[in-house]
């Protein structure tokens, strides 16, 4: 038995189509332009799964906001349970790029990331 | 005197900026804010950099990526500096420009712009009624929300079904604001479908299609809007007016390359892009001026504005050492079911392939096909799918170009 799932990439604006054939349990992926589309395809059909991108609290900082993201996709039915866990935190300027702000978020055995550098301003 | 300044520092001025610096140029950016970066620092979402990194980057790590570069190289940055006037039509050309610091003329051989794009507002498509507070476009909301933490408020409007609408619907809905409410002229969203499945599908964000806002309503603060079903041509069926309640009203109605800096030095602009007419290497029509990234026509994809800035480089490069033009410019212009089309002519000599940009304005399986005047095909390439809501990328040999005036792209669908 083999199924074929037709579905756009949605990893870049490009939108690449992918085609997707599953075959005793393997998985194969045509139709991507990079690397990411074929990863992509073939967690489409086992397990949807999104980047999550939101901001924590931050003082001291140039903004009150700072950018985060999950360092890898979340299965879809986890973003609400990401978003709820980022309410209420606070960080402290200086942060790094890539710097983990809350590790293994709800549960998903996935760190959130700083999407920036935040330096320390004297107010 | 500089060899090169970069008007603007967003990805494109940056990328630019990096290219010249390591051959050894001595490069400037001017930028109007506190920071490098562009629109990239309000823009939080995942899926910029698949080409360039081979991973989808958030906006802010995009940027951080050139800005590290940038520093590294030890280029000469001016922020919160603003352009006000450039004399360019000599071999020396001056930018005058206002800073905390006050006035400065910096004096270069050339120069970049990569001052991005502006947001169409509700003056430009017509919305009546009222002007109260809390009218925003899309670009305002992304960087009151993602930037301050501010949500505009609890239940939006929001005009336009691009991909900018989308994603600032989906930033709200998941900030938590009550009720959103996406409207659009349109049969369908206009915007990419990634966005449509990851914003809108996603999150079961209600939308209303061939439906637009024709009166704001609202004496100090909206109060709502009035909505009413237009027809394929977009007209208003009469009958169909509804008072929706909202407390705030949000536009993401297209984006429009900034020119009036480069009008004001004289460049020609195309009216399909909205911006500057180049040649191959993104020279405008004022030599010695080079132009990459939105302000040439809307790039939707961070990686393609990054390329145009690439060329630009190489054109600026091929400017300093005083290589060879053509005797006289080849036109490349749009044909068939085409949309808009970057370049717009061939002026150098040169031996790589003419890349250019190309929306489309059909839908499916297409050819894109390079013709004379004649309509003799020079040359042809094919697409799986091609939509207008992409841009395509094409690759148009040198050795095609011989003896032609002009040529025309064309897309035809199978
Ligand atoms: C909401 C949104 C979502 C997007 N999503 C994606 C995505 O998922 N993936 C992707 O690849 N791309 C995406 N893009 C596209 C991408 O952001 C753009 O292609 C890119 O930012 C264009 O870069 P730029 O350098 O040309 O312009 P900009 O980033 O706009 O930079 C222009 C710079 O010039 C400065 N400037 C302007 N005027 C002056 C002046 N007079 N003097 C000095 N400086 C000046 C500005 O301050 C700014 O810093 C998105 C864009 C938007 C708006
Ligand atoms: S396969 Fe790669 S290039 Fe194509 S849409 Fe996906 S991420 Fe973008």
């Amino acid at each position: 038995m083999s199924e074929v799932y037709e579905f756009l990439c949605i990893r870049c604006p490009k939108g690449c189509r992918l085609k997707v054939m599953v075959e005793e349990g393997r998985v194969t992926v045509d139709g991507y332009e990079c690397l990411e589309g074929k990863k992509y395809g073939e967690e489409e059909v086992k397990n949807p799964k999104r980047i999550v991108t939101s901001t924590v609290r931050i003082l001291n900082a140039k903004y009150p906001r700072l950018p985060v993201r999950t360092a890898e996709p979340v299965p879809k039915d986890k973003i609400l349970d990401v978003i709820n866990a980022l309410k209420g935190v606070v960080v402290k300027a200086p942060v790094k790029r890539g710097q983990v702000i809350i590790e293994n978020v709800a549960e998903t055995g996935v760190d959130v990331i700083a999407e920036r550098d935040m330096e320390c301003v004297e107010k | 005197m500089k060899d090169i300044v970069i008007i603007g520092g967003g990805p494109s001025g940056m990328a630019a900026a990096v290219r010249l610096a390591e051959k050894g140029y001595d490069v400037a950016i001017i930028e109007r804010k506190e920071e490098l970066g562009g629109i990239l620092d309000q823009c939080i979402h995942d899926g910029f950099g698949t080409k360039i990194f081979g991973v989808a980057l958030s906006g802010p790590e995009f940027a951080g990526e050139f800005i590290e570069q940038v520093q590294k190289l030890g280029i000469d940055v001016y922020l919160k500096t603003y352009v006000k006037s450039v004399e360019a039509s000599g071999k020396v050309k001056e930018i005058i420009t206002v800073s905390p610091d006050g006035v400065e003329i910096i004096k270069t051989k050339s120069i970049v712009y990569a001052i991005g794009c502006r947001e169409r507002h509700q003056f430009e498509i017509k919305i009546g009624g009222t002007r109260p507070a809390g009218v925003y476009t899309a670009g305002m909301v992304q960087r009151l929300v993602n930037l301050y933490g501010i949500l505009p408020g609890k239940n939006v409007v929001i005009v336009g079904g691009g991909d900018v609408g989308m994603i600032v619907a989906r930033h709200l809905y998941l900030e938590g604001v009550d009720s959103i409410l996406v409207v659009f002229p349109e049969e369908f969203f206009a915007g990419l479908p990634r966005n449509v499945q990851q914003c809108i599908l996603d999150f079961g964000i209600p939308y209303r299609p061939r439906t637009v806002v024709k009166e704001i309503v609202g004496k100090d603060r909206v109060e709502g809007v009035i909505l009413v079903q237009v027809d394929e041509k977009w007209n208003p069926i009469s009958g169909t007016e509804e008072f929706y309640p909202c407390d705030a009203v949000i536009l993401s109605v297209g984006l429009v390359p900034y020119t009036k800096k480069l009008t004001d030095i004289g460049a020609e602009i195309d009216p399909r892009t909205k911006g500057p007419i180049v040649n191959e290497f993104f020279e405008t029509t004022v030599r010695g001026v080079f132009a990459a990234g939105n302000l040439v026509q809307i790039f939707d994809y961070v990686d393609d504005a990054v390329e145009s800035a690439y060329l630009a480089a190489e054109g600026v490069e091929k400017y300093l050492r005083g290589e060879e033009r053509l005797e006289r410019p080849i036109f490349i212009n749009p044909g068939e079911n085409v949309r808009t089309l970057t370049p717009h002519r061939v002026e150098w000599k040169d031996e790589r392939p003419i890349t250019a940009f190309m929306r489309p304005a059909i839908e499916g399986k297409a050819w894109i096909i390079v013709r004379n005047e004649r309509g003799e095909i020079l040359e042809k390439s094919f697409r799986r799918y091609v939509r207008p809501s992409t841009l395509e990328r094409i690759e148009i040999s040198r050795d095609i170009l011989e003896n032609a005036e002009e040529v025309f792209i064309d897309v035809r669908g199978l």
